[in-house]
């Protein structure tokens, strides 16, 4: 009987470099804090606001996301959009990740040489 | 909007700054109000749907600190080894060095030996305690400050720099910080110990005065010389410790110094030199004093040897030093 506390230590380890990736791509499409908190539960990747939003400023502060204040409507909201760079940076980890989950299955099913080409 | 929220916002404001402050706050009140408001719709109560989302947010502190970007350790992983690197290395050589050097001052400002004890031990806590604040103070502002970002990545840098040459040497040749203190300790009670039998409160002359144990004449000479070949034993001990090893140098300087000990000792023995005539009467043992008695000559045989078996184990040491990097003892591996 594997521990469940040890089970959800190593998945939160997993999942943690991944929020990155999937605000990156979330945010192709421009929005704001809270909206993006809920786009991501609802695509299973649920994240605590205590760890997006001090991303999102760092993201914004190294160029990957842009923001603006939108005041049109009856709550100002601050809405983030990944920049070319920030697109180019997710292609990158994108790829990347999916290589992981190759290699992974490779070594799951013990056969590595048939993915290699 | 209550106060919860405001008192929330306040407390993250605090710690962030000045210049994020404003668009931080904007951003957190309508994310806050926002998620409150989807709770009450799903028909929780207000004060109970706050409550709820702030405390999401977790510590305000530690929100803070996140959104500025500082870390939240006091000296991290990339520093730790290099701090602890200079800590072990000034305690171990700093500390005994205050602690005799403030208790000879006190001797030689007229204070007994308690109160020599009593200062030197005070200035060596004294002296732990500011090395202790200051390096783990200077630390801290190094792994924070902005503006100490160079000086952080030059000591990275060079602490990954790692190559097998650093390697430490294997412990029977390695000089190690509890050895080096073990014999600064030794020294010290030595030198205390000569310096206290210079007037035991054991016996008394007709004037009441104590009757030291060594020849009062010895003061005049040799005695303050031993005392200074003790201490020049303690700093090369404490150089063998900062090289990290016993070298063919500073072993050969080990062995010139354990000699000029030694041999004036065992000289002042059989001559019957050493001890006070005056001590050996009152002791009812007037055969201690003499030179050719068994008490002088076990003891001159006694430091002889210890000495000889002194010298030819750093020598050795010295030797396997050298040989554990593959140099000849000769070279000097310093």
């Amino acid at each position: 009987m594997i521990d469940e506390d040890l089970v959800a230590g190593h998945r939160q380890e997993l999942r943690r470099g991944t929020v990155v990736l999937a605000c990156l791509l979330a945010l192709r499409t421009p929005g704001y804090g809270y909206g993006l908190l809920k786009t991501l539960e609802t695509a299973g990747i649920p994240s605590d606001a205590n760890t997006i939003y001090p991303l999102l400023r760092r993201l914004e502060e190294r160029g990957l996301l842009v923001s603006v204040w939108n005041t049109d409507e009856s709550r100002p909201r601050k809405f983030y959009r990944t920049s070319p760079q920030g697109a180019a940076l997710a292609d990158r980890l994108l790829a990347e990740m999916n290589d992981l989950t190759a290699s992974l299955h490779a070594l799951n099913g013990g056969t590595p040489h048939d993915l290699a080409d | 909007m209550t106060s919860l929220t405001d008192r929330y916002l306040a407390a993250v404001l605090r710690g962030i700054p000045e210049r994020q402050r404003a668009d931080v706050e904007r951003e957190f009140r309508s994310s806050i109000e926002e998620a409150v408001q989807d709770r009450t719709a799903a028909g929780e109560e207000r004060l109970a749907a706050e409550k709820a989302v702030l405390e999401a947010m977790g510590e305000p502190s530690r929100l803070a600190a996140d959104l500025a970007g500082r870390p939240f350790h006091l000296i991290g992983p990339d520093l730790f080894l290099v701090y602890r690197h200079i800590l072990v290395m000034l305690l171990a050589t700093g500390v005994p060095i205050v602690g005799l050097v403030v208790a000879a001052l006190k001797l030689a400002g007229g204070g007994d030996y308690w109160d020599a004890l009593a200062a030197g031990v005070g200035g060596a806590w004294n002296a732990a305690v500011h090395m202790v604040f200051w390096v783990t103070a200077t630390f801290a502002v190094v792994e924070r400050a902005d503006a100490m970002r160079g000086a952080r990545d030059e000591v990275q840098k060079a602490s990954r720099q790692w190559t097998v040459d650093m390697l430490p040497a294997l412990p029977n040749v390695r000089v190690g910080a509890g050895e080096m203190v073990g014999e600064l300790v030794t020294t010290s009670l030595t030198i205390g110990g000569i310096l206290f039998l210079q007037q035991p409160a054991w016996f008394t002359d007709e004037r009441g005065d104590s009757i030291p144990l060594f020849n009062p004449g010895l003061w005049d000479g040799w005695l303050p010389i031993l005392i200074a070949v003790l201490v020049a034993l303690a700093a090369l001990q404490v150089m063998a410790f900062v090289v990290g090893r016993w070298n063919a140098v500073l072993a050969f300087v080990h062995a010139i110094l354990q000699v000029a000990f030694a041999v004036p000792v065992a000289w002042l023995a059989l001559s019957g030199a050493l001890i006070n005539p005056a001590f050996a009467e009152a002791l009812g043992w007037p055969a201690l004093a003499d030179g050719t008695g068994p008490a002088m000559l076990l003891l001159a045989a006694a430091v002889v040897g210890i000495t000889a078996w002194e010298i030819v184990a750093v020598f050795r040491r010295a030797g396997r030093s050298a040989a554990s990097d593959g140099r000849p003892v000769t070279s000097g591996s310093a």
